[in-house]
Parts: structure tokens; sequence; C-alpha cells
């Protein structure tokens, strides 16, 4: 598998150098913690017993990983529509090697997006939890997630047939994972229809995950559960972008 | 036997109700150069497809570089080098690059991967912009990019669609010249696809034309001209076309007659211009034919490409 690195270190390679695109992922982290926590922390006060900020952070950290595998996405798209792609198809490589490759640097943006919203959100006063072991497996899970998210944006970029369609069917994804979910208000307030549509939702177990693991918050949902449905979005996915992505280079 | 780079039989490629080749056969022997021609839609680019192992045949076989296309595609891999028919590059790498991570992809050593992109930016005269982004690069310069890249992993069978469209005429030269160069130095086979005809003339010691997913005509290009006639007659004028047609055909050194049926000529193809164009003129008076201009010229290969394929325009 070391088309799959060489296709990595390409993939990174562009991205480091895009000056664009690297100012655009912080600024959009800036803005979120900004609009979002700052100003709906002016606004709600205290949910749970902790800060607003430190309750919705996990939830737009999750949905900047979304974001990041966006962006990991458009490399597939963009290397399928323009046919880059059949540089690698001719070459002596396992084809799976280079849904691989662009998967890890999928998944390597969506977790650089991710923990850059971390950071940002806690120098802007979002409280971690004492616990480095706890922010470590918050990573972990992060990570674990970012592979699903980046499955579900390659399985997009496998099948569309422009950047615009690409966009559109992704913004489909984006709008109920953040707001069919746990991100800006706790479970317990939800009405029951609602609360099951948001326990179908793959992104309310990490969020909670997180939430307990690195800011301190009780876990509503038990944490193996939320692993395993963590674990099992990210395999649902990467089969589907495998799948999808074998269909698409059937010659 | 004749040890051939590429011996391709009864290949048929359908996609949907479209049959893109449909019953071809093509055999290259080492070391030389082929180029087919064909309309637009003929198949050339699916006929590559196939060979490269981008696309898997519906019906037939392949061998290129002596394995199987199919069972055996990752061996083809090895041994193929391809120019796509559009430029297909990274626009935010370099030159170097470029040619590095394909070489990485083919694992070549870190100083082999060195010399190569050394000995080919002196080739294909990219010296200075190899640092530069191919952003910047224009036409040509990608063109030959491309061509080096191609030639990174030093192919026994490099396949070139299209490989000097849209280039100036300096670039088209130079190209050329690589092109021969590799095959009389390093003996490396070249299948290329073009729609200039000069193109098909200066390099290739086979040409194919392909037409509806078929091989029409095969040959070298001077057997495939010659077998036209020695030389055309072009006649012109006004009146009964087909009448004068058919008088000419019945003279007994005509090779042929083609009246296109879009254009006022009438083209007779001769064993000599110069002895036949008293008799073939004659032929025009009396018959209802008003002569306006004749032209005696040796047939170009595009006279034997219209011959083929005729005229009508496909799409
Ligand atoms: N993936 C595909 N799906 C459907 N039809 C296809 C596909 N690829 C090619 N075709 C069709 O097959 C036929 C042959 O196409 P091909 O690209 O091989 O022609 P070509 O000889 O390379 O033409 P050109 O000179 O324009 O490049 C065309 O009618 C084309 O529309
Ligand atoms: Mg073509």
């Amino acid at each position: 598998m070391y088309a799959t690195y060489v296709i990595w270190t390409k993939h990174m390679a562009k991205f480091l150098r895009s000056t664009e695109e690297l100012l655009g992922l912080f600024l959009q982290s800036v803005l979120w913690v900004l609009l979002f926590g700052v100003g709906m922390r002016g606004l709600v006060g205290e949910v749970a017993g902790g800060d607003y900020l430190s309750f919705i952070l996990p939830g737009i950290v999750a949905l900047s990983s979304l974001g990041g595998a966006v962006g990991g996405g458009i490399v597939l798209l963009d290397e399928r529509l323009r046919g880059i792609l059949k540089e690698y198809l001719v070459a002596p490589i396992p084809r799976l090697s280079i849904l691989l490759g662009n998967a890890t640097s999928t998944a390597t943006k969506a977790l650089f997006q991710a923990g850059l919203m971390l950071v940002v959100g806690v120098l802007m006063g979002a409280r971690l939890s004492p616990n480095p072991p706890g922010w470590l497996a918050a990573l972990l899970l992060l990570a674990i997630f970012s592979v699903g998210f980046s499955g579900l944006a390659l399985a997009v970029a496998a099948v569309s047939r422009s950047i615009a369609g690409y966009h559109g069917m992704i913004f489909l994804f984006n709008l109920p994972l953040l707001f069919a979910s746990n991100a800006l208000y706790p479970l317990a307030v939800l009405p029951d229809w609602m609360r099951v549509i948001v326990l179908l939702n793959p992104t309310t177990y990490l969020i909670d995950a997180v939430r307990a693991l690195a800011f301190g918050a009780a876990p509503t949902l038990p944490l193996t559960l939320s692993l395993a449905v963590i674990v099992l979005f990210a395999v649902l996915c990467t089969w589907l972008a495998l799948s999808l992505f074998r269909r698409s280079i059937r010659g | 036997m004749t040890d051939y780079a590429i011996d391709a039989r009864g290949l048929v490629k359908r996609y949907g109700a479209i049959t893109a080749v449909d019953g071809l056969d093509l055999a290259v022997p080492a070391g030389t150069i082929y180029a087919l021609l064909g309309p637009n839609g003929a198949g050339k680019t699916t006929t590559i497809n196939i060979l490269t192992t981008l696309a898997t045949p519906t019906e037939g076989e392949a061998r290129v570089a002596g394995h199987d296309v199919r069972r055996e595609a990752a061996r083809v891999r090895t041994r193929i080098g391809v120019t796509f028919q559009e430029m297909v590059l990274d626009q935010d790498l370099t030159g170097r690059e470029v040619l590095d991570i394909h070489g990485r992809l083919y694992r070549l050593g870190g100083a082999l991967r060195r010399r190569r992109i050394a000995e080919l930016a002196e080739l294909v005269q990219l010296g200075d912009a190899l640092d530069r982004r191919v952003r910047g690069y224009s036409g040509g310069m990608r063109r030959r990019l491309e061509l080096a890249r191609g030639l990174m992993t030093d192919p026994e069978v490099l396949f070139l669609d299209e490989p000097t469209q849209g280039l100036d005429p300096q670039n088209r030269v130079g190209i050329w010249s690589y092109l021969r160069a590799l095959n009389r130095e390093r003996g490396m086979t070249l299948l290329l696809t073009t729609h200039y005809m000069d193109e098909a003339e200066e390099l290739a010691s086979q040409v194919g034309i392909v037409d509806r997913g078929r091989l029409v005509a095969e040959g070298a290009p001077e057997a495939l001209v010659s077998a036209l006639g020695a030389d055309v007659i072009r006649v012109r004028g006004s009146g009964e076309r087909g009448h004068f047609a058919a008088c000419a055909r019945a003279l007994p050194f005509v090779t042929r007659v083609d009246s296109p049926a879009d254009s006022e000529l009438v083209m007779v193809y001769v064993d000599s211009g110069s002895r036949r164009l008293a008799e073939v003129v004659g032929a025009a008076s009396g018959n209802g034919f008003a002569v306006e201009d004749v032209t005696v010229a040796r047939p170009s290969l595009g006279d034997v490409f219209l011959h083929h394929t005729g005229r009508a325009l496909r799409d």
C-alpha cells in the first residue's frame, strides 16, 4: 500500500500549498465559535450545568470535521472529473490503494479542521475537563468519526457529475446532521418524536461522548454504545465509498 | 512468428446501446510506430482505453507487451506509458513533482527518479520550467511534460492519444523528433492516434484507419496511397457528374473514381496523371459535363482517409 502513502503525500502537499483553503478553514473555525458559541452564550448562558460554549463546542467540532471531509472529497471529485484519476488507474497499483489514499488525506483534513476548531474554542473560553486521557479518547473518537465523514464525502464525490452537484448533495447531509442532533440543545429538552430522529443521527453519539470525555459533562448515552455507533458509522461509510468508487472506475 | 507488442483480436466495446468498438483486430510489431486514424467517435480512444487496461472489452482479447489486458492487467500496467487525449495534470504541482510522484507510483528508487527527471527534462526541453507550477505552463509545455511523465518508467509500449492536438508547429515538430528518437534509439513501440495526416505520414510505419469501431484500411502510408492509384486527376465542373464518373470508371487505366455528393469535384485515380489527362478530360466532353478546372496530383493520405471513411459528419 505504498501507493496510498504516495497519494496521501501528494494531496497533503497540495493542501498545505493552497493558502486560500487553509485560511478559509481557519477563519471558518473562528467564525463558528464566535458567532455561534460566543453569541449564543449571551443568549443561553448555562446548559446542563455547564457554560454554553463548552456545551456546543463538541458539536461545532464534529461539524467542522465534516467541513474538512467535504474539502477532501473535492480533491477526489476534481481528480475524477479532470481525468487525473486515470494516471493512477493505468499505474500498477491496487485500485483499493487509490481510494485509501483519498480516504487518508480526507480524514487527515477532517481531523485537522476538527483539531483547529477545538483549539480555537478552548482559546475562546470553552472549559476542558482536567483529564488528559479523556482528551485523547475524545480525539480518537473524532478521528474515527472523521473517517466516517470522509467516506460519506468520497462516496458523494465518486458519483457527482459536477462540483455544484457535489455541494448540493453534501448540503443535504450537512443540515440535518447539525440540527437533527444534540449539537445545539440537550437531548432532555427535545420532544419525543424529535428525540427519535436525533438518536438515529450518529453525530449525536459522538457529541455526547466528546462532551463526557473532554468537557466533563455527564454522559446522557452509554459510552460503549456511542463507541459502537461511531465505529459502525465509519465502517458503513467506508464501505459505501468503496462500492461507489469501484462502480465509478469500472470502464 | 513476429513479436507483436500489441496483438488484439475481435475487440468489441459496448456502452449500453452504443457500440464504440465493433470487432477490431490490431497487430503492432514490437519496435514500430503505428498510427490510428479515424473520424470523431470512431473508437480510437476506446481502443486505447482497452489496451491500457482502463476499460475491459465486452468481447475479444488483447495482449500488450506479451500480457493479457484482462487477466494480467497489473503486468501490462508496469510495461506501458500513456498520454491521454485531454491534458491530465495537477495544476498545483511543479513539473518536477509531477514526474517524481509518477515515478514513486511505479516504485522507482530516488536516485533513478532524479536521473530520469534530469534526462527527460532535457529531452522535452523543460529545463528551467521544471520547478514552476504547472498552472503557469503553456499548452505545449504541458504536453511535453505529459510526454515526459509517460516516459518516466521507460515503458516498452507507449500509447499517445492525439499527442499534438492544439499545439503550434514548433511543438509538433519537436514532439515528432522526440518520438522518432525514442523509437529508433530504444526500440520503443508507439501506438498513437491522430487527426493530422502529416503526423501519421511523418511518424508511422503502419497506419490503421478506424471507422465506426472497425478497421477499414491498414498498411504502410505509401502503400495505402498507391493503392488508390499513382495519381489523382481532380476534375471540377458542372453538369452530369454522375454520367462523367461512370464514363471515367470505364476507362481501362482508371483505378477508381470518387464523386462525393457534396462537392463539385470528381476524383479520378489513374496510373499516370500526365499521360492520361487528355483522355480523362476527353471523357467529359460530349457527356454533358462542362470541365472548369483540372488538377493533377499525387493522392495524399487525406485522400485515402476520405476515400475509406466518406465525407459525412459523424456526431
Ligand atoms: N464511457 C462511455 N459511455 C458511453 N459512450 C461512450 C463512452 N466512451 C465512449 N463512448 C462512445 O463511443 C464512441 C467512440 O468514442 P471514442 O472516444 O473512442 O472515439 P474517438 O475515435 O476517440 O473520437 P475522437 O476523435 O473524437 O477522440 C463515441 O460514440 C462515444 O460517444
Ligand atoms: Mg478520442
